[in-house]
């Protein structure tokens, strides 16, 4: 294998041992003298016009320190992009769902704020309510956002040319529509935030965040003060899943109270609060029509999604676009057209979640299943026809470089078995295949690159700065690893210093999975120009050529003649004593086309590597019950390189239980009258560890990407969507009937049971 | 409402504190006695990230008065270790990889902890059980169950069980 020390191995996560002894500190756990607690007074309407808020009965009192409205706010408005810029922080003039942000309070305890909530006295008008989008697109009533006729908050379209043509050159055309509910992150830790603005007026801020600098930058715009006064502070992060990384108009009202009382302000989302106030993944009714030549190769293909965007916009533009980006990096469609709706509703906020889409990726999957039926072909061949090959171009120009998806397809259906099942299961014993692919990071502008700091200290251990953020897959250890194995140190020399505004650079976050390719990158070139220091000092004392030696458990040693070693640390001792730097920086920005754009110009190169995985799942279903017992999942991802085996074990497992065993099975929210009705955990089915598949088979697949570092890129999402995908089949497979709507409830399971029979 | 004081029992200390009556005992653990170890992730106990031990059982401290833990001796995962070293099972859980976001983690160390009390040589099935009020949304519980079952039992096959010696070549 590789000459790596570090890399490669399967490395116990460095912050593991402080959470395992408790000492971890999450946001909630946080104390800061003198420090008030804020609560949030939410619309009780899904939509209605705000005549009037009376704040004096909750001011007076007593314990009460600040009441803040839409007033104090002079009505900023919060959107990723400049066109996106929808939502007020705290509204001033309509409430647009239930739950929707009217007025702050911070008082010296729990009670306190809670009672003064309750004071607060707020007129509303209330207006006719929209909840389904194709309604809402429909609607002649009053507009949830007066600037976007049909409320139709996004509209992207990507036509890659001559489809109509290649439509009528197909042997075979299907159309078919698939829908799915909404589906949300149930992060461990609920939302919480701590904010302050010390004694020079600098905003210090705590929170689970997704990037520190991509809420640093919001904040500063909002308060008007200069970035180098926002300090985002790092702290653990409870996960994330997609749904940390913008800005929350709680982060905003935190640090209003904060300068109002100019005491530290600590808000805690209570459970329902992070189901309903934070985003939640979209709804989606999307048709596919396919048409394919003789041996089922795809020759034309056109796709329309109406996604329920909920109230605001957020993350709009990019969610319309990676269900279809996912799919088109995945399987060869040179002729598409898609149209994607983001549509607005008065419902809760829609967002990026790790399963982008599974109604969208279900079911395309499940109409190439229908195809190949049709066909006469089986569901592996059928892929391994469309299948992603390196050396493609996507439809909408982006170069694929590494590329296993064969590979992985292969790979899984050797380890399942597969062939050997697949028609010849019992009854309801079924089996099914699942391809998806996610792209390592999208052009993001001027943040889109990441750089990273390194010094040395006088003991020979080593300080390195990243802006990266954990949110729980481990980052930081990714970080470290790299470190080390660059350095020649051990990973208990490194300290890490990353996720903190002040002391870090600018970093895309642990957002659009680039964290290992980007903030990874940045650091190991960081680590080669601060070796390259050590080296060059080094070579002098053990006389020979720089590019002749070699960094290895704190030695430096000549190649092919390690006895002539000095210790690292005696290295920067001597490079100090002769008034020489041992610090060193590097940064990585990837070549992306920086004038791609999610709706003006959706074409160019989206980043530079793509993974691919294949997820083949086995399940039983009990006919009586519509209950699924999964028996076996295998799994397999291109992920490049596998950084730390043990690691991305792990993310392979949870993508499995939130896009397969959650996603596909059991998590949906369920809705009346605007109002979620299943927030909490014990309403909301998340998967529990009885409910897992007794066996789960990890297959890592490494392409080398040759821009990775070490070979790697995204690892983890996209086995999540191959899962999501591979347990929609297996259930379909088992019952004979392709399911359209999803998850695959025992209802819908039962009723396709019963309508089987009907037609039989 | 007036507080009392109380005493309780933890993890081997006695300590004395002014509490509500209707103070949950996670409420006085984490705000009062700055024992942050264990999370409150539901606040209903059905998540069980709170859980602590009361005479060796788990319970969930999120459901429990602090009242209701006085005489009996309350461990949380604090108390877990012998000062800087670990448990058997918070090593196991290192070397398993069964922690990511670390959030659950107190709460799944307790119950599992109880388990192995109860029974050392749990099969996947009993574990399984015995962690079902447990939720984890990042690991998908595979490494979690290894971790357990690997406790004080190393098996020849895993990679992990004294991983330093293990690794990937």
């Amino acid at each position: 294998m590789s000459d790596y020390t570090i890399i490669g191995k399967r490395m116990p996560r460095i912050d593991s041992r402080a959470k395992v002894m408790g000492k971890a500190k999450f946001t909630a756990d946080l104390k800061l003298p003198g420090m008030l607690v804020g609560k949030i007074k939410r619309s009780p309407y899904a939509h209605a016009r705000i005549i009037n808020i009376d704040t004096s009965k909750a001011m007076a009192l007593p314990g009460v320190k600040a009441v803040v409205t839409g007033k104090d706010t002079e009505g900023i408005k919060w959107g990723v992009f400049a066109y996106t810029r929808d939502q007020q922080f705290i509204q001033m003039e309509k409430a647009r769902y239930i739950g929707d942000e009217v007025a702050g309070v911070a008082a010296v305890d729990e009670e306190t704020a809670i009672a003064a909530l309750d004071l607060i006295k707020v007129t509303y008008e209330e207006l006719p309510a929209i909840f389904d989008p194709m309604e809402a697109m429909a609607s002649q009533t009053e507009l949830i956002h007066k600037d976007f006729p049909n409320n139709i908050n996004i509209h992207v379209n990507i036509d890659t040319g001559h489809v109509d043509e290649n439509f009528k050159k197909a042997h075979y055309i299907r159309e078919d529509t698939f829908v799915a509910p909404e589906e949300s992150y149930f992060q461990a830790e609920p939302y919480a935030i701590v904010a302050r603005f010390d004694h020079e007026d600098c905003l210090e801020v705590w929170m689970p965040n997704g990037g520190p600098h991509m809420k640093s930058k919001p904040l500063s715009n909002a308060f008007k003060i200069p970035l180098h006064k926002v300090k985002v502070r790092k702290i653990a992060i409870g996960g994330a899943f997609g749904g940390r990384s913008e800005i929350c108009p709680v982060d905003y009202i935190c640090a209003l109270l904060a300068k109002k009382t100019k005491r530290p302000v600590k808000i805690e989302f209570t459970r329902e609060e992070n189901t309903i106030a934070t985003r939640q993944g979209h709804a989606m009714i999307t048709t596919h029509k396919t048409g394919v030549d003789k041996d089922g190769r795809v020759l034309a293909r056109e796709t329309t999604c109406y996604m329920d965007g909920g109230a605001y916009s957020s993350t709009g533009p990019i969610a319309t676009s990676v269900p279809f980006l996912s799919m088109e990096q995945a399987y060869r469609m040179e002729s598409v057209r898609y149209n994607g709706y983001r549509i607005y509703t008065n419902k809760p906020i829609r967002g990026m979640i790790r399963t982008h889409g599974r109604g969208f990726a279900c079911g395309l999957d499940t109409q190439l299943d229908m195809i190949a039926d049709h066909l006469g072909i089986d569901p592996v061949e059928i892929r391994l026809r469309n299948s992603r090959q390196p050396g493609d171009y996507t439809s909408t120009k982006s170069y694929v470089d590494s590329c296993a998806m064969d590979e992985t397809i292969h790979k899984t259906v050797e380890k399942s078995g597969f062939k050997k099942k697949w028609g010849k299961l019992p009854p309801f014993h079924g089996i099914g295949i699942g391809t998806n692919s996610v792209q390592t990071g999208f052009p993001m502008g001027i943040r889109g690159g990441s750089q990273s700091f390194i010094k040395f200290n006088e003991d020979g251990e080593a300080t390195v700065m990243s802006g990266v953020v954990d949110n729980g897959q481990g980052n930081d250890n990714m970080l470290v690893q790299i470190a080390a194995e660059e350095l020649g140190l051990l990973p208990e020399d490194i300290h890490l210093v990353s996720a903190d505004t002040e002391t870090t650079s600018s970093d895309p976050g642990s957002y659009s999975q680039v964290s290992t390719f980007v903030g990874g990158h940045a650091v190991k070139i960081a680590a080669q120009n601060c070796r390259e220091k050590l080296f060059k000092v080094a070579s002098k004392i053990l006389k020979t050529a720089p590019d002749n030696l070699v960094a290895k458990n704190r030695l430096i040693f000549v190649k092919n003649d390690p006895e002539k070693s000095i210790p690292i640390k005696k290295v920067v001792r001597i490079s100090l004593l002769n008034f020489t730097s041992v610090n060193a920086e590097g940064g990585y920005w990837p070549k992306v086309d920086m004038k791609r754009e999610w709706v003006s110009n959706p074409y160019g190169q989206m980043c530079e590597a793509f993974s691919f995985g294949t997820t083949i799942v086995e399940v039983k279903v009990d006919p009586d019950t519509g209950q699924v017992e999964v028996i076996e999942v295998t799994a397999a991802q291109d992920v490049g390189y596998a950084l730390n085996p043990l690691v991305l074990e792990g993310q392979f497992e949870g993508s499995i239980a939130m896009g397969g065993q959650g996603g596909m099975l059991t998590e949906y929210h369920e809705w009346k009258d605007g109002r979620c009705i299943n927030t909490t955990m014990l309403d909301y089915k998340l998967p529990l560890a009885c409910d897992m598949p007794p066996k789960i088979n990890n297959i890592i697949v490494e392409s080398l990407d040759p821009k990775g570092p070490y070979g790697a890129k995204e690892a983890g999402m996209s086995i999540a969507m191959s899962a999501a995908q591979g347990y929609s089949a297996a259930v379909s497979n088992a019952i004979g009937v392709h399911m359209d709507s999803f998850p695959l409830t025992p209802d819908k399971i039962l009723a396709a049971i019963k309508g089987k029979k009907q037609t039989c | 409402m007036e507080k009392i004081l109380i005493t309780l029992n933890i993890n081997g200390q006695y300590c004395e504190v002014m509490v509500y009556p209707n103070d949950t005992l996670l409420e006085v653990l984490r705000d009062e006695l700055d024992l942050t170890g264990s999370k409150e992730s539901c606040g209903e106990g059905a998540c069980g990230s709170c859980t602590v031990h009361m005479d060796g059982k788990p319970v969930r401290s999120c459901l429990t008065l602090a009242l209701e833990a006085q005489g009996v001796k309350i461990t949380t995962v604090e108390g877990l270790a012998n000062g800087d070293d670990l448990s058997d099972l918070q090593q196991s859980f290192i070397d398993h990889g069964a922690v990511q976001c670390g959030f659950c983690t107190p709460g799944m160390l307790m119950s599992a902890d109880a388990l192995l009390k109860d029974n050392p040589r749990p099969d996947d099935k009993t574990i399984r059980k015995a962690l079902a009020g447990n939720i984890c949304r990042c690991t998908g519980y595979t490494k979690i169950v290894e971790a357990v079952a690997h406790t004080g039992n190393p098996k020849d096959h895993c990679p992990d069980c004294n991983t330093r010696s293990n690794e990937k070549e």
